[in-house]
């Protein structure tokens, strides 16, 4: 191995305001070799993506390239020095044909636009990457791995020495990656200094010369793949100092079953999902990004229709067409996306919290009463213990955990019987989390039913009375919380052992 | 036909549809008007045309971006009048000067909405609808309530237009109407062989992508509303020469012909894709109903406006709904495809 790493971080922090996303970190990448980077969700992979594509600037430390310091400026300074990024979302250009997106950024080429040369040169591009494509097809429908192939083809068209790969197998067929695994070899072959970024830990250690494993914005070990076991990489991954924050709490689960799965399948999507869910019981999903779970709970919510399998509510037998249908059934789902599905942000907590329920406020003139919307906001303010001072504050100036707990006020305003959360503390501090996490065990203790969807794996384990992991749309077991572990999960989530 | 279709693409179709729709209704016009085919329909059409190709080229630059320029009835009507002012102070200045302020001139109108748009990231729909009030106003202040009219102005100027240039077919073109044509074409070859204009396509399509790539997003919105305000300029221009008399109300009402034509035309109003060719189609199409429906006793004056609305809805419906099934074909026609050769890889 050469001595001068083609690119490094050295001792690199980054803070957002309080949060650190990445805490001295260091990481050399030599040419010629595949360097995978494994770490649960929200390690601070992303961050250091955006570290080393001058997307984001270091708090702190040093970026190396060639052993000289530099400053990344943007994504075009990154570019220029050779380090290019693809994603798992591609970002191709779908009004431009594939020939164009390829050389739309091209620096070191003139003017005027050499479209017969600029052809062949797309051509070669491609099948030096084994594909077969027709540049001259707009890049609009394009499957995900063919837009991943014209990315690479743009990265190798500028001399890329460092192509970083984020998540590039999460949505590709089978055969889609082992294409895509084989590219990234050959690019290593040919000097690049490759870094992969995957959840699939089978694929790590099929492709990687190197492993980092990092953890909570730290990095925890950088091995050489022969020194590394999988029992080992997931210990580093899961390990945190932190423990066990959560008090678990007692199961009030009933013998009443209230929703009852079988076979639910998303054609191309999630396939056979099963299970029973009991009046009271807290049922938690877990896995790893692309696993799929956000789906399921989407297709039993009825806002994408499940294409086979069965749905008994309350022991009948029900087909979830529309999110209306769902909330009339007495079905809510509080989303992980605060911004954008779950809260109005310049509205007043009052206005979010009816905003589900809202024909429950109107006064026989058919107007909103406020008196009654405002006390019901109050009572909730206490219930929850949301800390503002007044409800007629606008929802976006709070807090993230006072945020999740008007939304969850929102849905528990309905009287659900069965809520569906998903990612209920994602981006909370661990107070609030434990506030959310009584509000959940409280919920079923009246009666009501809850799924939760969550990657953090210390809640997974305080908050469910059974877990059901996903792995890659397809249900990899069901565990009763008692016995399981941080290890075990992770280990059946990157299909490294069965469900017990 | 599946072989063209596949070569055309859509935007070549889309000229195809245009031109078709155009021959269409002039066909239809003939059979109800009589005397329709004078010799001052093309004429009048044409002059008409030389101007609203202009703004309308100008107005696709900037909506190939995903933004959109209000403003430009305004620079026009500013540029036309400052024009008017200082040529007729002037009267012997050179043409080439001329036209070099009023690029200039329009150009600086859109360097602010561009620096607002671009660098103080405010949307582009509020800036240009605020500086179209703003620019008008200052219109107001600048003229003194004074009008420019065609005895001030130099002959040389104001005979341009009708100059004629050569004779097709009976049909006469003239300076403005050719003048404007080149200028739609030399526009059309820099879209479609500069690269950096490529990166106006670029920036529409996927704002996200082109940072990712590498493409400065601010400077290309920037420099679009740039030449969009050089262009609105010339048009300012060519208004002053077609109609030598400006008041504070010249080009009122011309933001909403470029949009609609450039709509019509084929550009994406959500930006990346379209072309100025297909503009200038628009434009023809938009002009050809505004003038002949004057001479259709059976549509009221009254109707026109509402027959020109129930057009651009028309063909932004048609274009959607075309734009999206051709999408889902091809999806479906790569898929099959790939399934075919899946299979193939499969068999021994």
């Amino acid at each position: 191995m050469s001595a001068i790493p083609t690119l490094a971080l050295r001792a690199v922090s980054k803070s957002f305001g309080m949060t650190v996303a990445l805490a001295d970190m260091t990481l050399e990448l030599f040419p010629g070799t595949v360097h995978a980077i494994v770490g649960e969700n929200g390690a601070g992979k992303s961050t250091m993506i955006k570290i080393m594509t001058g997307i984001y600037q270091p708090s702190s430390g040093q970026v190396e390239i060639d052993g000289a310091p530099v400053v990344l400026s943007g994504s075009k300074a990154a570019r220029l020095r050779g380090v290019a990024a693809i994603y798992q979302e591609p970002m191709v250009f779908p009004d431009l044909d594939v020939t164009e997106n390829i050389f739309i950024s091209a620096t070191d080429a003139g003017l005027i636009l050499d479209r017969r040369s600029m052809r062949r040169r797309a051509e070669a591009l491609i099948d030096r990457i084994g594909m077969t494509l027709d540049v001259d097809r707009e890049a609009r429908g394009l499957t995900l791995a063919e837009q991943q192939a014209v990315e690479i083809a743009r990265a190798l068209s500028q001399d890329v020495r460092v192509l970083i790969m984020d998540e590039p197998t999460a949505s590709l067929s089978a055969h889609e990656a082992a294409e895509l695994r084989r590219i990234a070899r050959s690019l290593a072959a040919s000097g690049v200094a490759v870094v992969y970024i995957s959840h699939r830990l089978e694929e790590v250690f099929e492709i990687a010369d190197r492993v980092t494993v990092i953890r909570d914005g730290r990095h925890i070990s950088t091995r050489p793949v022969a020194e590394v076991t999988p029992q080992g990489m997931i210990a580093d991954m899961v390990g945190r100092a932190v423990g066990n924050y959560f008090t678990k709490m007692p199961s009030v689960a009933r013998d009443e079953v209230i929703l009852s799965v079988r076979g639910l399948t998303r054609a191309g999507v999630f396939e056979d999902i099963s299970f029973d869910l009991h009046r009271g019981e807290v049922l938690c999903m877990a896995g790893l990004i692309g696993a799929r779970r956000t789906d399921v709970a989407l297709s039993l919510f009825g806002v994408h229709a499940a294409t086979a399998g069965e749905v008994r509510y309350k022991g009948q037998v029900v087909r979830m067409t529309s999110p209306a249908q769902a909330i009339a059934l007495g079905i809510a789902y509080v989303s992980e996306d605060r911004r954008k599905l779950g809260l109005a942000m310049p509205l007043p907590i009052r206005s979010n919290i009816s905003l589900a329920t809202l024909a429950q406020y109107l006064s026989p003139l058919g107007l909103i009463d406020r008196r009654r919307e405002r006390d019901t906001a109050m009572a909730y303010r206490e219930r929850l213990n949301i800390r503002a001072p007044d409800v007629d504050m606008a929802v976006g100036v709070l807090s993230g955990g006072n945020q999740q707990k008007v939304m969850l006020a929102k849905w528990l305003a309905m009287k659900p019987d069965l809520l569906i959360v998903d990612e209920p503390t994602r981006g909370i501090d661990v107070g609030a989390k434990a506030e959310v996490h009584d509000l959940i065990r409280a919920f079923v203790r009246d009666g009501g039913t809850a799924l939760v969807i969550s990657s953090d794996l210390p809640e997974v384990l305080a908050l469910g009375d059974r877990i059901l992991v996903m792995r890659e749309g397809r249900q990899m077991g069901i565990i009763d919380s008692a016995r399981a572990t941080q290890e075990g999960i992770m280990a059946v989530a990157t299909g490294q052992s069965e469900a017990a | 036909m599946t072989g063209l279709f596949h070569r055309l693409g859509p935007q070549g179709l889309r000229v195809l549809a245009l031109l078709a729709v155009i021959l269409l209704l002039l066909a239809f016009f003939a059979s109800q008007i009589d005397g329709y085919f004078n010799a001052r329909l093309f004429s009048r059409i044409s002059g008409s045309v030389a101007i609203m190709a202009l703004i309308a080229t100008a107005q696709t630059l900037v909506i190939l971006t995903r933004n959109i320029d209000l403003s430009i009835g305004s620079i026009v009507g500013f540029t036309a009048f400052a024009a008017g002012n200082l040529v007729s102070t002037n009267p012997e200045m050179s043409a080439l000067v001329l036209v070099l302020f009023c690029c200039c001139f329009g150009a600086c109108f859109g360097a602010v909405n561009g620096l607002i748009v671009a660098y103080g990231r405010v949307p582009s729909i509020i800036v240009t609808l605020a500086t179209m009030a703003i620019f008008r106003s200052l219109l107001v202040e600048y003229s003194d309530g004074k009008s420019i009219t065609t005895n001030t102005l130099p002959a040389w100027l104001t005979e341009f237009p009708n100059l004629p240039v050569f004779t097709v077919f009976g049909l006469e073109f003239r300076a403005a109407f050719v003048a404007a044509l080149t200028v739609v074409f030399v526009v059309h070859l820099a879209l479609t062989r500069l690269r950096p204009m490529r990166q106006f396509f670029a920036v529409g399509s996927n704002p996200e992508a082109a940072e990712m790539a590498g493409i400065d997003a601010r400077r290309v919105v920037f420099s679009a509303f740039v030449l969009s305000g050089a262009l609105a300029g010339l048009a300012g221009l060519m208004f002053l020469a077609r109609f030598g008399n400006i008041t504070v109300v010249a080009g009122l009402g011309f933001e909403l012909k470029s949009v609609a034509a450039a709509v019509v035309g084929g550009v994406n109003i959500f930006g990346g894709s379209g072309t100025v060719i297909g503009a200038l189609l628009g434009a023809v199409l938009v002009d050809v109903i505004d003038t002949s429906l004057v001479r259709w006793a059976i549509v009221s004056e009254f109707w026109r406006e509402a027959v020109l609305g129930a057009l651009i809805l028309l063909s932004v419906t048609t274009d959607t709904l075309f734009t999206r099934r051709l999408v889902a074909w091809r999806a479906a026609r790569a898929h099959a495809r790939r399934e075919a050769t899946l299979n193939q890889e499969a068999r021994p």
